[in-house]
């Protein structure tokens, strides 16, 4: 989980464009979390479709691992909401009918979240960014914050060990100096990388008026196109099923 | 702005992520989810508020909303932390900006308002409930009556409250902490 936009680019199975990921993203949080056109059962079916899609990408994108855990997570939460929680009573259902409510739903977006961050590289993210014209404003800010993620994990995750040594964890002697003792030598140590790492990117033009060009290539394949398409199908069943030709 | 501004406000949010990222994997036990919208603002007050002591140009706290509910779109939490995310970050800038970027009573606040779109992310639970329950009728309405009932419309607003609070508690902790940590260290 530490890495984001960390794509392996050597091995990694099916590319697809990042506006692709991202039309998948909406779609997903538009009908499986939103619930858009639930009331058709061929929305409904069409819905179940794409929330399995994200896993499918998942294992083109060569993350066996990830895709098990994730497809098999999401197949235990549907069974429970199918099979278990109408037919279980008092508070247990009431709780367990909750969590399915929250993760049946959340679940699809959340596994291509964890997707697009794996399979993307950031220079691919950046350009899909350029294409789309967002600003200088925000791009930047972006992938400096991609960069930097992973350092301040790495950091969040020596400082741990440090404090572990000395009893300041959950459970500990000093647990309640916790959040300070944790925190304050973080944002000493982070800021300090952060100005250095500024400066580098300063000297290599990040921030000047100038078009930034990007070796990265990114464009529409076949795969995107076929992804496209099934995606774009759901929102076609949607409006048949608002202009009544299907049930 | 210039280019180091944009790259402080990048490094800043990589901080924030960072930490929201280690909380966040709390809310996968579902008791926690609710209570992360009362630890996010607390904790990540005081990377704000060491980030508000850079501040100086008009648009880095927006700047630094949009990127936090951008990456909200990218995790898979939805579209409305980012609408929110807009609006509240505006006001944050505004609000600080009142104080000449300067004020830490204002700080304080700003933190409070900025710390709204965490609340935003439970927004997609709440108002699409509704259409989950229409396409499952047969669980049966005592079933999804019992569901409902433990999160009620109401809650929604509570929760923002509950962030806005927070997020002042939280401001007050970081700025507790500038004064004993940062200012001596010379990095705020």
């Amino acid at each position: 989980m530490a890495g984001l936009f960390s794509a392996d680019i050597e091995n990694r199975g099916l590319i697809l464009d990042p506006r692709t990921k991202l039309f998948v993203m909406l779609t997903l949080v538009i009908f499986a979390l939103g619930g858009t056109g639930s009331g058709f059962a061929a929305v409904r079916c069409g819905t179940i479709v794409i929330s399995v899609l994200p896993v499918v990408l998942l294992v083109t994108a060569k993350q066996y691992r990830k895709a098990a855990f994730c497809g098999g997570a999401y197949a235990l939460i549907k069974a429970a909401e199918i099979l278990l929680a109408p037919n279980v009573n008092g508070v247990l259902s009431s709780l367990l009918g909750m969590c399915c409510m929250i993760f049946v739903r959340l679940m699809p977006g959340l596994i291509m979240g964890a997707y697009t961050l794996s399979a993307t590289t950031v220079s691919e993210f950046i350009a899909a960014m350029h294409r789309m014209h967002i600003p200088q404003q925000i791009t930047i800010p972006m992938s400096v914050m991609f960069r930097f993620f992973p350092t301040v994990l790495e950091e969040i995750s020596a400082i741990n060990t440090a404090m572990k040594m000395r009893d300041i964890q959950i459970g500990g002697k000093h647990a309640g100096k916790i959040i300070e003792y944790r925190l304050v030598p973080l944002m000493v140590c982070t800021v300090n990388i952060g100005s250095e790492l500024s400066a580098a990117a300063l000297t290599r033009g990040l921030g000047t008026k100038v078009r930034r060009t990007n070796i990265c290539k990114i464009g529409f394949h076949v795969q995107d196109v076929v992804v496209l398409i099934l995606t774009a199908a759901l929102y076609g069943l949607w409006l048949l099923g608002i202009c009544e030709v299907i049930e | 702005m210039k280019g180091k501004d944009l790259i402080n406000i990048g490094i800043f949010s990589a901080i924030y992520f960072a930490i929201l990222f280690v909380v966040a994997m709390l809310g996968f036990i579902p008791i926690f989810l609710p209570l992360l919208a009362v630890i996010v603002p607390i904790i990540g007050g005081i990377p704000f508020m060491l980030f508000l002591t850079k501040v100086r140009k008009f648009g880095m706290i927006w700047i630094m909303s949009i990127v936090m509910g951008l990456l909200m779109l990218l995790t898979g939490m939805s579209w409305p932390p980012l609408a929110v995310s807009v609006v509240s970050g505006l006001l944050a800038e505004l609000v600080y900006k009142s104080g000449n970027y300067q004020r830490a009573s204002k700080a304080v606040l700003t933190n409070g308002v900025f710390s709204l779109w965490v609340a935003a992310n439970y927004l997609p639970l709440f108002f699409a409930a509704e259409a989950y329950w229409a396409s499952r009728q047969n669980f049966g309405q005592a079933y999804i009556d019992t569901v409902t009932k433990l999160m009620p419309t109401w809650m929604c607003p509570v929760m923002f409250a509950v962030a806005f609070v927070c997020g002042i508690l939280g401001g007050l902790l970081g700025k507790s902490l500038m004064k004993k940590h940062f200012e001596k260290a010379g990095i705020a």
